[in-house]
């Protein structure tokens, strides 16, 4: 499966502000606060995960930034600017509640969408052409979405998100419902939109997708932020300071000084290190011993761990890091 | 907003209306409704006068072939040029007989004192309701020669033509002018607009809430939203859609006055009715703010409701005010300023069926009650948009939930 065609940046979004800023929102709808006092942003060439669990405001937060709900309190900017339609033809949104047009051939439907976007009719009847065929619907052009498989259709959804070559991706859940070669796709999709610049925000229950995609992540519970800021680092601040060793003739562990307890995960050996100790204190102590050691890595926890303890409030706010803004 | 932003609006607003007009013109069910009425009609037409070919001369305006056996002196009459004598009943019944005559009258001896007359037939193939007919014409012009011929030497000619028809009423008003000829026709094709006006805010309403409840279903609302805000949305919708149903009213309209001059009858009344252009433009006026309220409503109830059957049972129970003056006809006809007809008129939901027939029935137009009944109309179709447009943009991405009626309210007062 070949990903579908991403043109050249645009040369607007290297000099311009953060694609969205987002300070101090509030949304209450009824008796229930669904978004608190919520700020980050997304910046142009990285991908956002935007984590947290069902309800937790995601999906009202993210159509505040498209201007579909006005927050009751706190600034949105988009590209430096109110949200509102006149950025509407720099945004591409890929919602979870998805559809197409059912008794309409699909390539209409996608020339539709990509004129409301901005593109003149005969380009975006031309580029929805070129994308279906990229991605093997070339023969399903006159095709209504309801004579179209259900991976057909998902395609052409990831299709009309992208069509008008956005500066901002908005994807709710995109993983969602999909079926492993469109999944696929899509990771290539959002790739290459994100490699040439775009910024994207993406939200998903799929720990492994945010882990293999993200640049930064957000997460939100009760539309409070308690996560934010590189992946890599908040990893490593809810890393225990354990060290995965791959090899063979390792020590036993009340032999290593530095280490306190072992245990064996797939294959490797998890040491955990005596308060005071460093990684760099036991490969030095390993490598002067007989093992052979094939690989060596500060263990970090897997996303879902870090989701899983972080909302269940076992360390609510604790740990997290500054993000570059330095919030 | 800004410049770009309008701008941008209302290049949306351009998008939306022409997507959805061409959408729906180019519908089966739409293409079939359009031209089945029409059609239908002509069709119907058609039948009837296969049925009854009124422009065959021999049955409109029958020649009466008699043959006078009696011993009354008959002549040719110039003031009955349709009566022709013959020679004898032989002569008669070779006519019908070869079907150039399709019946002959016959003054048998004993007609000066038993007044009866034979009618020599052959059989008629044709309906019931033609020989019916023409034998009426005929007998009628057979009386009146015959009563020319009793009395012809008898009376001055004037006196003649006053027994032959005795007859010939008019109506005059109190001040001896001609009363017009029928008030019924003249209010009868006004009216006949007006239930064409409504008839037409509903389907183009319809149309509005078919397109919002699909979206919905569809679940393309969302895509769709995120490009073009409510307000412009509607808008586009509410222009496309308004421009399809009037595409189809047009022709309705278009093939009902072409209809009677294809076929050669006439709509009886219509010839005498005049319209204004003040009265004209006015219910063009009613129409459109008509339209703007109602397709406000419905678009907000589209968005409302969870599903396209539950819309169809708001829509109908929000429709009920639009009517409510036609079903008060009674009340316009006996008097069009009593308090009813006032209310009805100034009542912006009802104004637009009540105001087209106070024009119809009002031999001057009543400015005041006009202005004020225009002015509330226009306010609140602004009010429906505004209103509307905040009830989509909250409710129409609630997928298969409905709204409480607090949660409504809430939204159409700006504190949710």
């Amino acid at each position: 499966m070949r990903a579908v065609t991403a043109d050249a940046p645009s040369p607007r979004a290297a000099t311009e502000p953060a694609p969205v800023v987002v300070e101090s929102a509030w949304k209450r709808y009824g008796e229930t606060d669904v978004v608190q006092d919520l700020s980050f942003e997304i910046r142009a060439g990285e991908l956002l995960g935007f984590l947290g669990p069902n309800g937790a405001g995601k999906t009202t937060t993210m159509r505040m930034i498209l201007d579909i709900v006005r927050p009751d309190r706190g600034t949105i900017r988009v590209f430096g600017e109110p949200p509102g339609v006149v950025h509407s033809p720099r945004i591409g949104y890929l919602p979870e509640e998805r559809g197409l047009y059912r008794d309409v051939p699909v390539l209409d439907t996608l020339a539709y969408f990509g004129a409301l976007k901005g593109l003149p009719r005969s380009e975006a009847r031309q580029r929805a052409r070129r994308m279906l065929e990229e991605v093997g619907l070339g023969d399903v052009l006159r095709k209504k979405a309801a004579e179209m498989s259900r991976g057909m259709q998902q395609k052409a959804q990831v299709i009309a998100t992208i069509l008008h070559q956005p500066d901002l991706l908005i994807l709710d859940e995109p993983f969602q419902g999909l079926d492993p070669v469109n999944a696929e796709m899509l990771r290539n999709v959002v790739l290459a939109q994100r490699d040439r610049g775009a910024a994207v925000v993406m939200s998903t229950h799929r720990m492994e997708e945010a882990e293999a995609l993200c640049d930064r992540i957000l997460l939100i519970d009760h539309g409070r932020r308690l996560l934010y800021g590189p992946l890599r680092e908040i990893q490593a601040a809810f890393s225990d300071g354990a060290v995965v060793v791959h090899g063979e003739g390792l020590p036993p562990v009340e032999t290593l000084r530095s280490v306190t307890a072992g245990r064996p995960v797939d294959g490797a050996v998890r040491l955990s290190l005596r308060e005071g100790a460093s990684p760099r204190d036991l490969f030095h102590e390993l490598a002067g011993t007989d093992a052979r050691i094939d690989r060596f890595e500060v263990a970090t926890p897997p996303l879902d761990e870090i989701f899983i303890r972080v909302v269940a409030g076992e360390t609510r706010r604790a740990g997290e890091p500054r993000g570059a803004d330095g919030r | 907003m800004t410049k770009t932003g309008l701008r941008r609006s209302a290049a949306l607003v351009a998008l939306v209306a022409r997507r959805d007009y061409l959408r729906t013109v180019r519908r089966r069910g739409f293409v079939l409704g359009t031209l089945l009425i029409p059609l239908g009609a002509a069709a119907f037409v058609l039948l009837a006068q296969l049925f009854n070919p009124t422009d065959d001369p021999s049955q409109v305006d029958p020649t009466v072939y008699l043959v006078n056996e009696s011993a009354l002196e008959l002549r040719p009459d110039p003031r009955s040029p349709r009566v022709a004598l013959l020679a004898d009943r032989a002569e008669g019944q070779a006519l019908v007989a070869s079907g150039e005559a399709k019946e002959v009258y016959v003054l048998p001896p004993d007609y000066a004192a038993s007044g009866r007359v034979e009618r020599v037939v052959k059989g008629w193939r044709g309906t019931e309701i033609e020989r019916v007919r023409r034998q009426a014409i005929e007998e009628q012009r057979l009386a009146e020669y015959l009563r020319r011929s009793l009395v012809g030497g008898l009376l001055p000619p004037e006196e003649v033509d006053r027994l032959v028809a005795p007859l010939a009423v008019q109506e005059v008003g109190l001040d001896g002018e001609p009363a017009p000829a029928s008030e019924i026709a003249a209010f009868f094709v006004p009216y006949a607009f007006a239930l064409l006006f409504m008839l037409s805010i509903f389907i183009t309403s319809g149309y509005l809430l078919q397109s919002v409840t699909e979206e919905k279903e569809n679940r393309a609302v969302e895509i769709v939203i995120s490009s073009v805000p409510p307000l412009p949305l509607m808008t586009g919708k509410i222009l496309g859609l308004g421009g399809a149903g009037m595409s189809q009213v047009v022709v309705w309209v278009a093939s009902a006055m072409a209809l009677p001059r294809w076929s050669g009858t006439a709509i009886p009344g219509l010839s005498q009715v005049n319209i204004a252009p003040a009265v004209l433009i006015l219910a063009v006026a009613y129409f459109v703010l008509g339209y703007a309220v109602y397709s406000g409503i419905y678009a907000a109830v589209g968005a409302l409701a969870p599903g396209a059957r539950e819309a169809q049972q708001y829509a109908g129970f929000l429709a009920m005010p639009a009517v409510l003056p036609l079903v008060a006809t009674a009340a316009f006809l006996t008097d069009t300023h009593q308090p009813l007809v006032i209310a009805l008129a100034l009542f912006p939901f009802t104004a637009p069926a009540a105001m087209l027939q106070v024009l119809a029935l009002e031999e001057t137009i009543p400015w005041p009650l006009v202005i004020a009944s225009l002015g509330g109309l226009a306010l609140t179709s602004l009010l429906t948009m505004v209103l509307s447009a905040r009830v989509f943009r909250a409710t129409v991405l609630l997928y298969g939930k409905r709204p409480g009626i607090r949660e409504i309210a809430m939204v159409i007062l700006g504190r949710a």
